[in-house]
């Protein structure tokens, strides 16, 4: 009897297992989605850490207007302040313990490469990693689509504008020695070589430099008439206030992530007017329907009374926006294959960023990830207003 | 040749944020043989206190900084009478905990209360304000922490050879029985103490402010300076500064000629060799203690 008992106990374990399985995917129920992000509050990347705040508000928004196919979006943000230690952890205990759907943007290249393997061994979906590293995309991996556009293409055309349009002829790249910095500077090298020039200067900074003016000599020893920055926020500023103090004033040129105008101008007393950086999405002051939109929506009725309608904020939101159309057109039935196989349908798609274009998965083409090649250049003003120096550009 | 002196230049200024931060550290352990690594953070409270005064409330910066200098001295002698006084007989294990406990909970403070988004100090001189000679430059407000550091040292050395208080302090930090038998409230130096090294700490902070502030711009002065003070003998005053200086010049020399990259790290490879070859440090006499 006893033996008995115990038989249909496993038989029912069996089933309760297997009909989880069959019935439901990870992260959803049937009023839920679960959806993860890591973002920096604190530490040397704090700057960017309004991505995350700004893809909340965005989930809060779609939740008040009826959510996705009637479910709600859960969003579990969590501070890895920039640590790839704690963003591993992070990422692994909301995985185990609370079960996560996929993941969404996540600032940082060595962060996201913390937990790139763990997230594809396990087939987990990874939508728009805030950072425009290639390792996302050579080799593409399946459950990974890239929004942003690549660093490497944000140095070429920075490079490809200021030698052709500008007429510069010595450019030298000071970058943070990771692979933030690295992927800005083969795009430079490559881009010089492909006008049969060479970089004049190469010089990296630590993370915990926070003295540059080393570099800037070594920069004004080269004699460069462009010098393209690919640091943190705080190391361009100090690098373009040192070159000041020192009299050395040639073209600066910078990554997206320094293209937060009134931040950068704010924290260089307005050292940063005249310099010109690539962007990842229309400018926050813009007459851009999709922008004043979301402002008016998102921004004005979920932000804090202390968060700022700027560019990391929106970014929030673009690197977001594909995920959350191919959840729409994934329909009430979700799981992680359908979600995947939405996302390769998306062609043409133009939210408040570039247009975002994948493919069915193909392991020898980078593309059927890497979902732009766009970028636009902007010009600082004073004030911390910026000028639109070219429409979208596509990088082949 | 000109690109030399620049590095040396460049060195002398930078080193004195250093010295400062050494010279904070050197004074608490003068006296308690506490190595505070809570040093950088409490300068970091003072300097985003002083921040909220100038922005917040429009206070002028003289009075502000005046302020400034007060809340520095109340925080240390805070922090010695509510956290480390209350530490049981710790052994130098023990304390080097309790101050980097203090150290994240300062930090934590900082970040909840100000925010992570960098920020600057407004000042009456710009921090990329220069002078310069002949093709030499050094940034008015590095001039204005090189004076600073020089000139606290001074008054701090005659402070602690010429009077009362500064003697009372270095009879603590001998003997601290034999001083309290002499009648020296030996708790009060020591909550002196943290006050006077607060605003020595506090000092640097302000001066870094006007160029970025965000809750961890201390943390590599911080480490610098104590890295000067270990080089300069942890006890010397002057040997804290003279090893800032040199801490600074041999870093922009190194990472002028030698590599750039490894230029932030040639600090501590310093730190290592003065602890295996002079463990006393450069410039402090060599006790030794008869068992």
């Amino acid at each position: 009897m006893k033996k008995g008992l115990m038989v249909l106990f496993g038989c029912i374990l069996c089933w309760l297992m297997f009909t989880s399985l069959a019935w439901s995917e990870e992260g959803v129920t049937d009023t839920e989605i679960h959806i993860g992000q890591w973002g920096p509050q604190t530490g040397p990347a704090a700057a960017w850490g309004s991505v995350a705040r700004g893809t909340g508000d965005y989930f809060k928004w779609i939740n008040a207007t009826g959510g996705i196919h009637g479910r709600k979006i859960v969003y579990h943000m969590f501070d890895d302040g920039y640590n790839p230690a704690k963003t591993k952890a992070g990422v692994k205990e909301l995985q185990e313990g609370t079960g996560i759907f996929g993941w969404a943007s996540g600032v940082g290249t060595s962060p996201g490469l913390a937990v790139k393997d763990y997230l594809m061994e396990r087939k987990i979906p990874w939508v728009g990693p805030a950072a425009g590293s290639l390792h996302w995309v050579s080799p593409p991996e399946k459950y990974l689509f890239g929004v942003y556009p690549l660093y490497y293409n944000e140095a070429r055309a920075l490079v490809r504008y200021a030698v052709e349009t500008m007429g510069k002829k010595r450019v030298a790249v000071a970058y943070l020695n990771d692979e933030y910095g690295k992927n800005g500077l083969r795009g430079a090298v490559e881009e010089l070589e492909s006008h049969g020039m060479e970089v004049v200067a190469q010089v990296p900074v630590e993370k915990s430099d926070s003295d540059v003016k080393p570099h800037v000599m070594k920069l004004r020893k080269a004699d460069a008439d462009m010098v393209l920055l690919w640091t943190t926020v705080s190391h361009a500023v100090r690098i373009v206030g040192t070159a000041k103090a020192m009299n050395f004033a040639p073209q600066f040129m910078s990554t997206s992530t320094c293209s937060d105008f009134p931040l950068m101008t704010h924290i260089s007393k307005g050292l940063w007017e005249g310099v010109i950086c690539a962007t990842f999405g229309e400018l926050p002051d813009s007459d851009h329907p999709g922008m004043r939109h979301y402002k008016k929506e998102v921004f004005d009725q979920f932000a804090s009374k202390d968060e700022r309608w700027g560019m990391f904020y929106a970014a929030g939101i673009i690197f977001v926006e594909p995920m959350v159309e191919a959840l729409k057109n994934a329909g009430p039935d979700l799981t992680r294959e359908k979600f995947v196989a939405e996302m390769e349908k998306l062609t043409g798609f133009k939210g408040i960023g570039p247009e975002v274009n994948f493919k069915p998965f193909d392991p020898d083409d980078m593309y059927c990830r890497q979902g732009t090649r766009q970028t636009f250049l902007v010009q600082c003003l004073a004030g911390g207003k910026a000028k639109k120096l070219t429409d979208w550009i596509t990088l082949d | 040749m000109v690109d030399f002196v620049q590095m040396i230049v460049s060195g002398v200024a930078v080193g004195s944020s250093y010295a400062l931060m050494g010279l904070a550290m050197v004074i608490i352990y003068k006296t308690s043989e506490v190595p505070n690594f809570a040093q950088g953070e409490m300068a970091l409270v003072t300097s985003f206190f002083t921040m909220m005064l100038l922005t917040t409330f429009g206070y002028p910066v003289w009075l502000a900084f005046a302020l400034a200098f007060v809340f520095a001295a109340f925080l240390g002698a805070f922090l010695e009478f509510a956290v480390l006084r209350r530490a049981k007989n710790p052994n130098i294990l023990g304390t080097i905990v309790i101050t980097i406990g203090l150290e994240m909970v300062l930090l934590g403070l900082v970040s909840w209360k100000f925010g992570a988004e960098h920020k600057t100090m407004p000042f009456p001189i710009g921090p990329y304000d220069s002078f310069i000679i002949g093709d030499i430059f050094i940034s008015k407000l590095e001039a204005l922490t090189l004076v600073s550091a020089l000139g606290l040292m001074i008054l701090l050395f005659f402070f602690f050879r010429y009077t009362r208080l500064g003697l009372a302090m270095k009879a603590t930090q001998q003997n601290s029985v034999a001083a309290k038998i002499v009648g020296i409230r030996t708790n009060r130096i020591m909550m002196m103490t943290w006050g006077i090294s607060s605003v020595v700490g506090a000092t640097a902070g302000l001066l870094i402010s006007p160029v970025i502030m965000h809750p961890f711009m201390m943390w590599d002065p911080m480490l610098k300076g104590f890295a000067a003070a270990v080089m300069g003998g942890m006890t010397s005053l002057p040997g804290a500064v003279v090893a800032a200086y040199l801490l600074g010049i041999i870093e922009n020399l190194f990472g002028g000629y030698v590599s750039i990259e490894f230029k932030s790290v040639v600090a501590f490879a310093i730190i290592v060799l003065v602890l295996c070859f002079k463990p006393s440090g450069l410039f402090a006499r060599h006790y030794v203690k008869k068992v």
